[in-house]
Order: structure tokens, then sequence, then C-alpha cells
């Protein structure tokens, strides 16, 4: 038993002498004695990778252990400066005299200031807030309108105004089929800077979701075929495969308000009638006009309805 | 018809350039892959089209065929021959809605009711586009297809862009275009030029337009400044300037190729030295037309470089602002300076 338990070790194992030296023992215990050398031999790589991958692991662990610290250290440093940014008053004087001193220092309060001013610009577009410039000395505008869908930003469009008697769009770069004039000329009558930007705003949005929609859509359904869409993606039709009854559908997706970018109609073609009738299509029907068509396909892939 | 088709192909073998013609046969496809084997590019053109024109006999094509190969070619090279662009205004409440099947059928059916004779064929393009090709005839005519208008209309936009059109067929496209796109009238957006696409991306804002940026002046430029030896530096301050207002009123990166612009001057003549003309009470009429590769690479280069004075003039940067190429100058009633007015 001893000898066994001493042969498991590495240091004693190399030789292999106790097996030959005790030629007197039975044969049974040669081969419990052959067995237990042949378990070490298994046991002894594992356990030297074993400790080797530990030993990396430590390591690796004290590196993300160190970068933490950094990581906390620049932080609080950061934290300490926006304090001070936000009293800055009191602390002025001292806080300069400080910040010169040291290179890293400076370069914690700029980012610091960046910080906070990223979050402003954050909270004020949150708000509802438009990014203006003046231009022309204050005699025109320009706002940017930028455009996001499930937390993308999207694209970016620009317009000048004439700050006159009234608003007026001197230029732009919104796309043809929205409808500026309709959209903005009753408000920028009364100079109602809001009513101007919010509808059109609105609009920009719906579009942008509509074809990020199509994109995806495009991109996570390979085996969706786009049969017909327009450029205001306010239709799209896609033809649709069932894997069970082996036919297919044509989907028509109407988007009639166009401030929105869910459907406002969906209407499915197929010579199966009785398929069209079936309980699983009329509850397809409802979650194409509650959810993004790029959602609901996937939804539908899920259920085994469409292939 | 079989006369017309055996001219319209052979006319269409003129026309495409070799180059050209196997990628758009194969775009076709109409012949056998053994016949597109078969075709011997190298012989005489002649030759190519009898060869064609037998292919086309054996595969019992029709005229509707031959439009649709010349559909297919114009449409991936449009730039021959003159565009125009219209604008349709004052859409009704449900033009926005209109889709392409109804527009086809109602575009069909109007241009029907207005000329008996005339076919009509319609192809939606990869990029949205609906192109129209319209065959023209009369009342004792057949359509004539050696001599079709093609239309481009983006669904949704205000915009409709035309070639070889006569302005009797002009009245007729009018109005089976408002009434197929849900518009009360249309009018001529005063952009005309060879090359399609610069037409098109112009009205449709196709292209990168420059506005006073949200965070002004660049850390880049700003850096490069501050490298060079003083002397230098309020010089290029103002180029920087220059350079941004040059691509406010002209666009920055690439612009479309707009080829020429012209100012019809019905204003008085103004020179102290020759008194003659300038005590004229009539208006001096004359006609300045600029021409160029890229006219408005040109002048915001003329912008940028301080050939033509910044803040850049009203006459110029209504190229771009206000999409049109032709413009009329009077001068204002009340005062001396020109202005720009829109005529039809």
């Amino acid at each position: 038993m001893n000898k066994q338990q001493v042969d498991i070790f590495p240091t004693k194992q190399g030789d292999g002498r106790p097996l030959n030296m005790e030629p007197a023992k039975g044969v049974l215990s040669h081969l419990s004695a052959l067995e237990v050398r042949a378990r070490s031999r298994q046991v002894q790589p594992r356990q030297r990778s074993r400790v080797e991958e530990l030993r990396a692991r430590a390591e690796a662990l004290t590196v993300q252990r160190d970068r933490l610290k950094a990581e906390i250290h620049a932080h609080k440093g950061i934290e300490k400066h926006k304090t001070r940014l936000n009293n800055r008053g009191a602390a002025a004087a001292e806080e300069e005299m400080e910040t010169e001193d040291n290179e890293n220092e400076q370069l914690l309060h700029l980012i610091a200031r960046v910080m906070d001013l990223k979050q402003l610009l954050y909270a004020h577009h949150i708000i509802g807030g438009y990014d203006i410039t003046k231009t022309r000395r204050g005699k025109g505008i320009c706002v940017t309108l930028s455009t996001a869908y499930e937390g993308v930003y999207l694209e970016t469009y620009n317009m000048e105004l004439d700050v006159g008697p009234t608003l007026k769009i001197s230029r732009h770069n919104v796309p043809p089929f929205i409808p500026l004039g309709e959209l903005c000329e009753p408000a920028g009558r009364q100079k109602d800077l809001r009513g101007f930007l919010d509808p059109l705003l609105t609009r920009l949005n719906a579009f942008a979701g509509r074809r990020q929609q199509l994109r995806l859509v495009k991109e996570l359904h390979p085996s969706v075929t786009v049969m017909e869409s327009n450029m205001l993606c306010s239709i799209l039709v896609i033809l649709l495969s069932t894997p069970r009854e082996k036919t297919t559908l044509l989907c028509t997706l109407n988007y009639t308000d166009h401030t929105r970018c869910l459907p406002t109609g969906v209407h499915f073609d197929c010579e199966d009638k009785k398929l069209l009738e079936s309980s699983k299509w009329k509850n397809n029907r409802k979650l194409l006009m509650e959810t993004p068509v790029h959602k609901a396909l996937g939804a539908m892939k899920n259920m085994d309805c469409i292939g | 018809m079989e006369d017309q088709m055996k001219s319209l192909l052979r006319q269409l073998v003129r026309r495409i350039p070799i180059r050209f013609l196997k990628v758009t046969l194969e775009k076709w496809g109409r012949l056998t892959v053994a016949q597109q084997q078969n075709i011997d590019f190298t012989q005489t053109k002649w030759a190519l089209a009898d060869e064609l024109i037998a292919y086309s006999e054996e595969n019992r094509l029709t005229l509707r065929h031959i439009t649709e190969l010349e559909m297919i070619y114009v449409i991936d090279n449009p730039n021959q021959g003159m565009w125009h662009a219209f604008q349709l205004v004052d859409p009704e409440s449900d033009a926005p809605a209109v889709e392409l099947m109804q527009f086809k059928e109602q575009f069909k059916s109007h241009l029907n009711e207005l000329v008996r004779n005339v076919s009509v064929k319609m192809k939606k393009n990869t990029d949205e586009a609906v192109w129209i090709r319209i065959a023209w005839g009369d009342s004792c005519s057949r359509p004539n297809n050696m001599r079709p208008t093609y239309v481009v209309h983006y669904l949704q936009t205000p915009y409709v862009f035309v070639t070889r059109l006569t302005s009797k067929q002009k009245t007729l496209l009018s109005q089976a275009m408002i009434i197929a796109t849900r518009h009360q009238a249309i009018k001529d957006a005063h952009l005309s030029g060879r090359n399609f696409s610069a037409i098109r991306d112009l009205l449709m804002q196709e292209y990168e337009q420059v506005f006073p940026a949200k965070y002004p002046s660049a850390l880049v430029e700003r850096n490069q400044i501050a490298a060079l030896p003083n002397i230098e530096r309020e010089q290029a301050e103002a180029e920087v300037n220059r350079l941004q207002m040059a691509c406010e009123a002209f666009g920055g990166g690439k612009l479309p190729q707009l080829q020429s612009v012209v100012y019809k001057l019905e204003t008085k003549f103004k020179d102290p030295s020759n008194q003659t003309f300038t005590e004229r009470e009539k208006p001096f009429n004359c006609v300045v037309t600029f021409t160029s590769k890229n006219l408005l690479e040109s002048l915001r280069h003329c912008a940028s470089s301080g050939i033509a004075s910044t803040p850049i003039t009203p006459l110029l940067s209504s190229i771009p602002r206000r999409g049109r190429n032709y413009f009329v100058i009077t001068d204002k009633v009340s005062g001396p300076s020109s202005q720009i007015n829109p005529t039809v």
C-alpha cells in the first residue's frame, strides 16, 4: 500500500526499479504494481498541465486586477475632477495649480470634461432637444436632425433655415419623398420652431426605422424574398415559404401611417385558402401588425411557420 | 410588325457598342446559351444584326422582346441625348400612397385614352426607379418604335426625368403623369443635361452636402495651422474659411457631373464708359453659358481658391440649391441689383 502511494509521485516513478527488484511476490501483486504504474503515467502529465493552467490563470487574473485597479484609480480621478468642475468657483485657483503640475492630471481633467459634456448632450437629446447652430450672424440657423432605430444611430439630416418674419427653409438634404413643404409651412408661418421640427423628425425617424427593418429583413432572413418595396419604405411585399404545407405565401405590408414604423395593414395571398384561415396564420398576421417585420419573421421561423 | 421588329433590332445592334453588346444580350436572356456562344462578335454589325434576326425568328420573339432589349441597354447606359427634369406640384392627399401596380395601370390607361396608338413598357430598376418607354403613334399611324421617349420616375418623389420628347407629346405625357401620380400639375424644373445621373443626383439630393458644422473648425486643420510659421497663419485660416464656404455652397466630396448652366440676362446695360447702351430704356438681352466637364466642381474650385469671391453669389449657389441650370435674370423693379426669377 505504502509502495503504491509512493509510486504515484512523479519523483520516484521514473526509474521503474521497485517492480524488477521484487520478483519473489506473486503474479497478482505484479499486476497491481503494473496497474499502479499505468495509472500514475496517465495522472502525471495531466497534473503537470493542470498546474500550468492554474499558474497562467493566476497570472491573467493578476493582470486583470492590476488593470481594474488602474481603471478605478483613473475613474476616481475623473470623478474628483468632475465634482471639482461642478463646484468650480471655490476651488478654481487651487485646481489650476494642481493640474499644471501633472500632465496626467490634466488629461484626466479633460476626460472628465468630455464625459460631462457628452452626458449633457445626451440629456439634451433625451428631452427632445435639437442641435442648432447659428449661421450668417444670426440671420439663419442650421438644424441637425439625427435618426435612430433600436438604439442605433442612422442617417443624419440637416436643414438651413432663414429666420425672418417667418421660418423658411433655404436648403436641406432631406430626401425628396418627405413632404417638407406640407409638414413645415403652417408652423413656419407662425415661427413655431418646435411645431416645425417635431413632425418632421417623427417622419424621418419612422422612415429611417422602416428602412432599417427592410435592411434587417434582407440581412437576417435570406430565405425570405423581398418582391416589392419603395423608396419611402411604405410598402413591402415578401414571399414566404411554409416548410410543413410546402407552399408559398405572398405577404403585403402597408405602412400608410408614415409617422410609424409598424404596418397599418397586413395581407396574405396564397393558393391554399384554408391555410390562411387557420388560427396559426391569423396569429401571424397579428404578430406582423404588432412587431417590427424582421422580428416577426424571426418568431415565425422559430414556430416553424416559415422556412 | 415583323418589319418593325427587324429594323428595331438592326438599329439597336448599330447603336450598342460591341463591348456592351455581349453583356446586354446576356442580361436580356432571350437567346439560348448555345446561340449566345455561337455569336461571332468580330463580324460586321450588319452581319451581326442578320444573325440576331435569325435567332429571334427561331425563338419566335416579338417586337416587345426587342423593346425589352433596348430598355436594358438604355437603363445601363442612360447618357445618350438630352435629359430634361420636370417637377410634379400640388399633390393630392393620396399621392404618397401610390404604388407601382396602380401607377402602371393608371398611366397606361390614361395615355391610351389620350392617344389611341401608343405603346408603353415599364420596368422597375434595382434602385426603385421606374423606367417608362413610350412609342408614340397617332390616330392613323402605328406606334413608332424607332424613336421612343424615355421617362424615369421615382415613385413618391416629385421628379420626372424625360428624354426625346416633342412639345406635343409633352402635353400628353404631363396629363397621364399627373393623373397617375395623383398630382395637380407638372412644371419644368429648368434642369437639363446629357448626364442622366448628374441631373438625378442633384434633384434627389444624392450627393454629400456640407452644412455649417455642429462642431466648428476641425481639429486637424487647427493643428496644421499651428504648425506653420506665423506669417502664413492668417492666409491659411482664410483658405479654410473659403473652402468651407465653397463646400457649403456646392457640396463636398464627389459632385454630380453637371456640364452646363445657362443664364438668360434681361437686365439693363450698365457701363459708365458706354453712354449709348447705358441710356437705353430696353433691357439688354444676352445669354451666358458656362460649360465644363464638371461644372459644380469647377465652381467649387473657383470659390475655394479665391478666383470667385466669397460669400458665393446666389447666382452660382442657386445651381445646386435649387437644382436647376437655366436661369432668367431680370432687374429688380425697386432696386438696381439683379435677381433670379423662376420662369416657365
